[in-house]
């Protein structure tokens, strides 16, 4: 007991009197919070420019042109004459695509034959190619539905019987959960826990290197050498704990209403999850920063492996396209598991229940964590004893 | 320190930096391991190139040979697996709720009837919207199931009212669009995300690695010995420095650029020589804003939380999995001010569409700004502080 408080209020020292460490936990949680959503708020695009050409200059062609123009997904940004003028401007990047109204398409249609327009898209930027092409595709099937209701009533058909007999199976698609199709609400909440993981592991190993740094510095106190290794991994966990307890409930809590994603009901269950996420990281962090030698080396270690990890947890890359031994090896990071689950009970309403399988994931890690967190103590206490006690 | 023994200058600079990198595991693990491990783990992730068959759940309240048809329909598109077929709607939300599915189809009783009777029932289908491509792809998927079921059902009904079977078809979509894919052919996403991703990990590392070039000479106390080493004069000690974090950096980007356009085929129908000048530039510009974090700072530690700031969130910055267009003001111009955002814009226009070389050369001026313009500044700050006796460390 006497080690874990010395332990806690050693570890406490080390957090909160040091700037660079509460600049990442504290500062960087914070203002991560409101910078990293910056580049989606705008939730959806629109008014994808795209250029046509319309080689039938027809009452038709110009009604399909407006049709696309008024398309909330597209614009018709040029009109030019040819097909190469046009592959110009998508060259240089004025445009995403091209739509080819070819000659004879109003007689063609008017007589009953079959017209194909042309679509060219640039696919290298994948939203503005999906928003052009649900454009286009839709704008053309919408003239198309128009002259196939006028030619059903033209039989002498009811404009509804006209609809049922164009369309005899109907589909209805209905989003579940993120109705508005944002991409703020996408993204912002699953990203929101990786920063809540990346900081908290930079944070601890921070503080780590710190401590080793005043052992080698050679002023080591008997904190550093001495004291059961348990005793001494959960009092150094009890801060953390404690500033993550706040985090977590600000992203979890706060930043949900602030941003207006909040689907009510699912505090409890979140709060639930959330204490074997925090375990977990935090239990690998304090496994992990054995490994650093400086107050520094966590920090930059850690920063790159967010690249890797958000497209592994599932949300922006779909799991079932991952290879399955990565999806498994990937399980010893906390948030390859609890993203998923913590969107589920954030966004879409889910019990605890249904995200049991993962809380029992979560628990297990923080199982094999905190063995290897002694570990890591012992092997940090045996080098400390190397260098004399200094005097405080 | 009395160097007049020594041979000082740039060569020697260069030679003491070098020393400092070979000596050192934790250079290894940043230069050369981790990059290539953080590499190899992205092109793992996207391996399979595009989304495979996602699972959903059917209700199916018919259970009539045409409501099996829609069934097997779906689950021969392509993108779709029906992976399970459940009694009632609770039971299928159960599924979603748990994850093991990405939406619902539900087809109503009487669905077969009602399509005889010409009646046209209407199939649901519930999305899960969080999941944005998955969503995209169901979309998709359902769409041209039940047309091509509709079509089928409304031709076969007006050839049974003696229509010409090619008259009817004609009637059944008068206008259809034929669409092409321009560039990234086949649509792919490995192209899309993973030529990206790659140049987005390598400025986190440039700039890491540069801030801790500098910084630690300041934490240790050393930047006085490395001043002498280059004769106490700014442009040798400082180019010296840089010389072998920009030889290597490039190195890896050529590597990086031969995996993207060599192993993973991405398409290239550019000029080498400008993606190769590009690449060169994007290296500087993040060696010389690494220095310029550290010289500003004055510390590893600050220095490193401001690389960390300025180079983590850059791949959400860089207009890639949202374009810039489409960002607020603020997202815009921080995007305009991160190097890695040109150099994106450089790779799509000089390497994937093959565009003239005039439309990019917005982009390579801001590359090369970013490359030049931090050095009279560095020059200056970083003699200033290589004349304070003890490093910076700070405690």
């Amino acid at each position: 007991m006497k080690t874990l408080m010395a332990a806690l209020v050693d570890e406490a020292r080390l957090v909160f009197c040091d700037a660079g460490v509460l600049i990442i936990t504290v500062i960087a949680v914070l203002v991560y919070s409101f910078v990293y959503p910056i580049p989606y708020l705008n939730q959806v695009l629109k008014d994808v420019p795209v250029a046509v050409v319309d080689e039938d200059h027809s009452g038709l062609s110009r009604r399909l042109v407006r049709m696309a123009d008024e398309h909330e997904a597209i614009r018709v940004a040029e009109a030019v004459p040819s097909m190469a003028e046009a592959e110009a401007l998508v060259r240089g990047g004025a445009v995403r695509g091209v739509l080819v109204i070819p000659r004879g398409f109003e007689r063609d249609v008017l007589e009953g034959r079959q017209v194909r327009l042309s679509g060219y898209i640039d696919a290298s930027y994948l939203l503005a190619y999906n928003a052009a092409l649900t454009g286009m595709l839709e704008s053309a099937g919408t003239l198309s539905a128009g002259v196939e209701v006028a030619r059903w009533r033209a039989r002498g058909l009811s404009q509804e019987a006209a609809l049922r007999a164009r369309r005899p199976v109907g589909l209805e698609l209905r989003p579940l959960f993120n109705a508005t199709s944002g991409y703020a609400t996408y993204v912002v909440p699953a990203v929101l826990v990786l920063i809540l993981q990346q900081t908290l592991l930079m944070g601890i190993g921070m503080a780590g290197g710190a401590r080793r740094e005043r052992v080698t510095a050679g002023s080591t106190t008997s904190v550093d050498n001495s004291g059961h290794p348990v005793a001494q991994v959960l009092g150094r966990s009890i801060p953390y704990l404690f500033l993550y307890a706040f985090n977590a409930a600000w992203y979890f809590a706060f930043m949900p209403r602030y941003y207006g994603y909040y689907v009510p009901g699912s505090g409890r269950a979140v709060a639930l999850l959330a204490v074997p996420f925090l375990l977990a990281t935090v239990f690998m962090g304090f496994t992990l920063r054995g490994f650093f030698g400086r107050r520094e080396t966590a920090m930059q270690v850690i920063l790159f492996t967010s690249l890797p990890l958000v497209f592994l947890a599932g949300f922006a890359w779909p799991a079932e396209t991952v290879p399955v031994w990565l999806r498994h090896a990937s399980q010893v990071v906390p948030t390859t598991t609890a993203i998923p689950a913590l969107l589920r009970l954030t966004r879409q309403g889910a019990g605890l229940a249904d995200v049991a399988g993962e809380a029992w994931v979560l628990w297990i890690l923080a199982a094999i964590y905190f063995p290897t967190a002694c570990l890591t103590e012992y092997v940090g206490q045996l080098r400390a004893r190397r260098h004399p006690v200094s005097t405080p | 320190m009395n160097t007049s023994s020594r041979r000082t200058g740039f060569r020697a600079v260069v030679i003491r930096e070098w020393r400092r990198i070979a000596r050192s595991p934790f250079h290894l693990m940043m230069l050369v391991l981790f990059p290539l491990l953080g590499g190899w783990l992205i092109v793992m992730t996207f391996g399979t190139g595009a989304a495979r068959e996602l699972p959903i759940a059917v209700v199916d309240g018919d259970g009539s040979p045409l409501s099996r048809d829609l069934i097997r329909m779906i689950d021969a598109t392509g993108g779709l697996r029906v992976s399970s077929l459940e009694p009632d709607m609770d039971a299928a939300e159960r599924n979603v709720m748990r994850g093991s599915v990405y939406g619902i189809v539900s087809i109503p009783p009487g669905f077969e009837r009602d399509v005889a009777r010409g009646e046209a029932p209407v199939v649901t289908a519930f999305y899960n919207a969080q999941y944005v491509l998955p969503a995209s792809q169901i979309k998709s998927a359902l769409t041209t199931a039940t047309t091509t079921l509709s079509a089928r059902i409304e031709v076969r009904q007006r050839v049974a009212a003696r229509e010409l079977p090619q008259a009817a078809a004609a009637h059944v979509e008068p206008i259809t669009v034929e669409m092409h894919t321009l560039f990234n052919a086949p649509l792919n996403y490995v192209t899309y995300l993973v030529a990206a991703l790659l140049p987005a990990l390598l400025q986190i590392f440039i700039v890491t690695m540069t801030v801790h070039a500098y910084g630690t000479e300041l934490k240790e106390g050393t930047a006085g010995e490395w001043f002498a080493a280059a004769g106490g004069h700014a442009v040798p000690a400082i180019a010296g420095k840089a010389v072998p974090y920009v030889a290597h950096f490039t190195a890896l980007a050529f590597l990086m650029l031969a995996v993207l356009y060599g192993w993973l085929g991405v398409p290239f129908r550019g000029s080498f020589a400008a993606v190769g000048w590009a690449t060169g530039l994007f290296v500087l510009a993040y060696v010389a804003m690494g220095f310029a974090f550290a010289a500003a700072a004055g510390e590893l530690r600050i220095g490193t939380n401001l690389a960390a700031f300025y180079s983590a969130p850059a791949f959400a910055f860089a207009g890639v999995t949202f374009p810039v267009e489409g960002m607020p003001v603020a997202g815009q111009v921080w995007s305009s001010l991160l190097p890695v955002t040109h150099y994106l814009r450089v790779l799509v226009q000089q390497g994937m569409r093959g565009a003239p070389i005039e439309t990019s050369w917005h982009s390579v001026l801001a590359l090369i700004a970013f490359g030049l313009a931090p050095w009279p500044f560095l020059g200056w700050r970083m003699a200033r502080l290589s004349r304070k006796p003890a490093g910076g460390g700070g405690r």
